[in-house]
């Protein structure tokens, strides 16, 4: 019962101090009245009783501090008291405050966004059982080190011989038409065998995952989809097991719904997930399934690799023929690695950034609380002076600063949920971004973040009073001290700070932006203006052979023809200027590879002579694709200009022949013609590109591509009726080629923009500490001035020398801000694009572009040290 | 001698203040008169230190306090001994009697020697 008492009696003296405060004066008042009473009636004469009774006690005041004493929490109503009056003096500062907590909440909002994204982007566990032992297996290629999928060949070798894995799953994404009730829609799917759910460790909450059964060829074609897919087609979770889903027109039963927030598997995102049913394979490839396995238990990272190259070695010479790159090995990695890969890159660019800006707000904080310091140096001489101990005298800008953060820590949070709401919707692409969201390490982070700022910008009053408090009769009338000097001297390293910091976000940025423009004046090849495009993907099912399909793709553009307002119009595979992805591998016959080398890529898209008419690509020499071109006669190929200028420099490629797709057995191709430069790969990329007549293809997916002198709009509905006309069933996407060049600078403009504020911020933040501190310095020498000027010093030299010396630090810190930049150089690098991280225009430019505003920073001080009038200025000592 | 009210021995305020709340609930300068009264003058309790001791003995649990209306019509503050308080009071009673039992020994055989 005693903890019981104490606590109560601790607490009621924190909660209801005022209370007991008044309570102690009625009962010390009580006792003085009857100690006065007391002694009236021994006779004493009342006026001298009520003072003797007064004495008795002993002072008032001492007595109830003493009982406060007694209640022990005298330590913590002290902090009370203290953190009380640095609201208050923070509120007769109000500008200070509000800049503070603007600058403070702006850094920890930016600060606790990244982390956000970064933890769940990059370091979160992936939400499997066990991920550690999660591997993806790949054709990994020596020659460039990139990763490719795997080919039925592999996978299924894999599937017979492995010896690392507790179970090995395959997936391969596509796209499918959706269709049965409604407006037949385009979904994404990942044919899956049982493996792959298994080793993930994901089970259906509803029904049963696939089966290895199921993946027989002979199985009915069977489905798991996703809870998203299940209430919004499907009628909910439970009613959607047993009902028919048709993709691109097969009826698939769905035997089982994924858990509610599984749109992704294994970094796929996909709202079906059909059984795979693998065919035998004719050759080593295509390469299209991804494989993912669970190691098994014990087995280590090494071994696996050993085992995949072991299997590589085992099927190199059984598919020799169709495969001659012997450096591609099967090889597994991390599945976290390959999923989160290449994001990684643009989130630490991101971070390393925001660090920066959080760094900056930190240090210009602190340059506002040092000068807020000094101008309060009466006041914390007055408390001294008054016995205020060097704890609690230091303990005063700590709980200032804390109160700072606590509030730009609040609003900070406030930012961050903001931006991290825009940023999901702003970059869908990515990996795990769905994933992002505040929790409570997120609220951890910041408040950790906004206690370390608080502790940072306290620091240095904290020292500057503490170095008062030990000579505590220094009259407070601003007159140079050795304490001022070094509180200058301290300043004047933190705005060197500010400007070294600044020089590399700013360098950053304007190279991002030059980069960008580079970009955006790059020539795609094409004249976008007025072309539309209409993308359509024949099922399997209803166009079961490559005749089908050609028939479907002829006819498409023969009709498409008699459309009203239409230019030109052709079919195309691929559309610049980032297609599908469709690559091919090809080898000159006159000049092939070096055996065991890989063979050439090309990014290789399928047309009709209408197309190039329709995006304004000429022939430059040889001959467009005629009806001649049929599936009977060997193949030929149109190629661009910069295929024919990389393989036959200075000579004609027309007539040339490859053997295609590493298919030995095959007919040669024959290039018959070459044509303008277009760009599929990306703007970035070279304009590589190869082209096969539609009655050679064996393409399921196409678009319509035409050049319309109407609306867009009102041309993409004729086209769509166009479509519908052929095939109702059809889902179709429209687009423009417009459109599609704007989003393919988007991504480039976007990381400008954010690389430009956060520059922009930093530069501010650093011109306002220069301000801040050559104001200060003009107040300080205030009365030399005076001096100077009475002696007869022209104004314009006083002004120079306070410029002068407020450029001497912008100088030191765009120096060593110069060397820091050239620790970013090599990362920087991958993200430009036309010019060099190493840019000298550039560099000099933002040097003298940071010092410009350095100058005019320490201008606005340096005249009003200008139009100092002496006398006054002595005077006022 | 005893015209010099003699200094209390350290900690043996509580034990007296817990002996003079025994009989009724006092307010402050009752409980200082009290035991003035009941040491015949001998021991005087410093007014300034009661108060600092009965706020220690209300966080200990052995006394509470309310607000009463006293004979004379006054708000005053009054202390009641809690059951904690009776236990506390006894053994601090036995505590004393061991010891200046011990000390008065100590005191006979010095001056009987």
């Amino acid at each position: 019962m005693t903890w019981f008492s104490d606590l109560r009696e601790r607490a009621g003296a924190l909660l209801y101090s005022r209370r007991r405060d008044r309570e102690m004066a009625e009962e010390m008042e009580f006792h003085i009245e009857r100690e006065a009473e007391e002694r009236a009636r021994r006779g004493a004469d009342p006026r001298e009783a009520r003072r003797a009774a007064r004495a008795a006690l002993g002072s008032v005041e001492a007595v109830k501090e003493a009982v406060r004493d007694a209640t022990g929490v005298r330590p913590l109503q002290d902090l009370a008291g203290d953190f009380r009056y640095a609201l208050r003096s923070l509120r007769r500062d109000p500008i200070y405050t509000a800049a503070a907590i603007a600058v403070l909440s702006v850094g920890l909002g930016a600060g606790t966004t990244v982390f956000t994204v970064a933890d769940a982007v990059l370091f979160s566990e992936l939400p499997y059982p066990e991920p550690d032992r999660l591997l993806r297996v790949g054709q990994l290629y020596q020659q460039n080190d990139t990763v490719w999928q795997l080919s039925t060949v592999d996978a299924q070798a894999i599937l017979e011989q492995q010896r690392s894995f507790e179970v090995f799953g395959l997936v391969s994404r596509s796209e499918a038409a959706l269709s049965g009730a409604g407006t037949p829609v385009t979904i994404s799917v990942g044919r899956v065998t049982s493996g792959f759910l298994q080793a993930l460790g994901v089970e259906a909450a509803v029904g049963r995952g696939i089966a290895a059964a199921d993946e027989s060829l002979e199985a009915p074609p069977v489905a798991v989809v996703s809870h998203t897919l299940a209430e919004q087609r499907l009628g909910g979770g439970a009613a959607a097991v047993g009902r028919s889903l048709t993709l691109d027109g097969v009826s698939h039963v769905v035997v089982g719904v994924l858990p509610p927030g599984t749109d992704r598997l294994g970094g796929i995102r996909a709202s079906a997930w059909p059984a795979l049913q693998l065919r035998p394979p004719q050759r080593r490839g295509p390469f299209w399934l991804r494989g993912i396995g669970r190691l098994r238990e014990g087995v280590s990272f090494e071994s696996a690799t050993a085992d995949m190259a072991a299997i590589s070695e085992r099927i190199f010479p059984l598919w020799a023929s169709s495969f001659q790159d012997r450096t591609a090995r099967l090889a597994p990695v991390l599945l976290r690695d390959s999923i989160v890969g290449g994001a990684a890159r643009s989130v630490g660019l991101f971070a390393a950034a925001v660090m920066l800006v959080l760094l900056v707000t930190v240090v210009n904080v602190t340059t506002l609380s040092l000068a807020r310091a000094s101008a309060r140096e009466p006041e914390l001489a007055l408390r001294v002076t008054l016995g205020a101990g060097r704890v609690r005298l230091a303990r005063l800008p700590l709980l200032e600063g804390l109160a700072l953060v606590g509030a730009a820590g609040v609003l900070g949070l406030s930012i961050a949920a903001f931006a991290i709401r825009s940023l999901v919707r702003l970059a869908p692409s990515l990996p795990r971004v769905d994933e992002v969201g505040l929790d409570g390490r997120i609220v951890g982070f910041a408040m950790a973040a906004a206690l370390v700022s608080g502790v940072l910008i306290s620091v240095s009053p904290i020292l500057a009073s503490l170095r008062r408090s030990k000579a505590p009769s220094r009259q407070g009338d601003g007159r140079r001290t050795g304490a001022d000097r070094r509180t200058t001297a301290l300043r004047s390293a933190l705005v060197v700070a500010e400007f070294a910091l600044a020089l590399p976000l700013l360098l950053g940025a304007s190279l991002l932006f030059r980069s960008f423009l580079e970009l955006s004046r790059v020539d795609s090849g094409f004249d976008p203006a007025g072309v539309v495009a209409v993308s359509v993907s024949l099922p399997q099912a209803r166009y079961p052979d490559d005749p089908d399909r050609q028939r479907f793709w002829r006819e498409l553009e023969l009709r498409s023809q008699g459309t009203a307002g239409l230019s030109a119009v052709g079919i195309a595979t691929e559309l610049p200027p980032e297609g599908n992805g469709s690559i091919n591998n090809f080898n000159l016959i006159d000049r092939p590879v070096a055996p065991g080398v890989a063979e050439h890529l090309v990014p290789w898209s399928v047309a009709t002579p209408g197309y190039f008419e329709a995006i304004g690509v000429r022939l430059l020499e040889g001959r467009m694709f005629s009806e001649a071109d049929s599936g009977d006669v060997p193949p030929v190929v149109l190629v661009s200009r910069t295929w024919a200028q990389r393989y036959y420099p200075g000579e004609s490629a027309v007539g040339r022949q490859m053997i295609e797709g590493g298919c030995t057995t095959c007919p040669p191709t024959t290039v018959v013609g070459v044509v303008g430069d277009v760009k599929y790969a990306g703007l970035t990329e070279s304009a590589d590109a190869v082209y096969s007549p539609i009655a050679q293809s064996q393409s399921r997916s196409a678009s319509l591509v035409a050049r319309t002198r109407d609306v867009p709009a009102a041309t993409l509905r004729r086209l769509r009726d166009v479509v519908a006309g052929l095939d109702p069933e059809l889902p179709v996407e429209e687009d423009t080629l417009v459109a599609r060049l704007d989003r393919a600078l988007e991504g480039p403009g976007r990381s400008t923009a954010v690389a430009a504020s956060f520059a922009v911020a930093a530069v501010i933040l650093a011109a306002l500490a220069i301000f801040g501190l050559m104001s200060y310095t003009v107040r300080q020498r205030q009365r030399e001035i005076g001096v100077r000027i009475a002696l007869g010093a022209r104004p314009s030299a006083i002004a120079r020398m306070i410029v002068g010396r407020g450029m001497r630090y912008a100088t030191i810190g765009t120096a060593v801000g110069l060397g820091l930049a050239s620790l970013e150089v090599r990362f920087l690098e991958s993200f430009l694009f036309g010019v060099s991280a190493t840019d000298a225009l550039t560099t000099a430019a933002v040097s003298f572009g940071l010092l410009l505003v350095a100058a005019l920073a320490s201008w606005l001080p340096a005249l009003g040290a200008s139009r100092i009038h002496p006398v006054e200025a002595i005077a006022a000592e | 001698m005893v015209s010099e009210p003699a200094d209390l021995l350290q900690g043996s305020l509580e034990l007296l203040v817990l002996k003079a709340l025994s009989l009724e609930p006092m307010h402050g300068w009752g409980i200082g008169q009290r035991i003035d009264q009941m040491s015949r003058g001998v021991l005087h309790v410093a007014q300034g230190s009661l108060y600092p001791a009965l706020q220690r003995m209300l966080r200990k649990g052995w006394i509470r306090s309310e607000w009463r209306i006293t004979e004379n019509n006054r708000r005053a503050r009054y202390y009641i001994l809690t059951s904690a308080g009776r236990h506390e009071r006894e053994s601090q009673i036995a505590a004393w009697r061991r010891a200046s039992g011990a000390i008065n020994g100590i005191l006979a055989f010095e001056s009987s020697k």
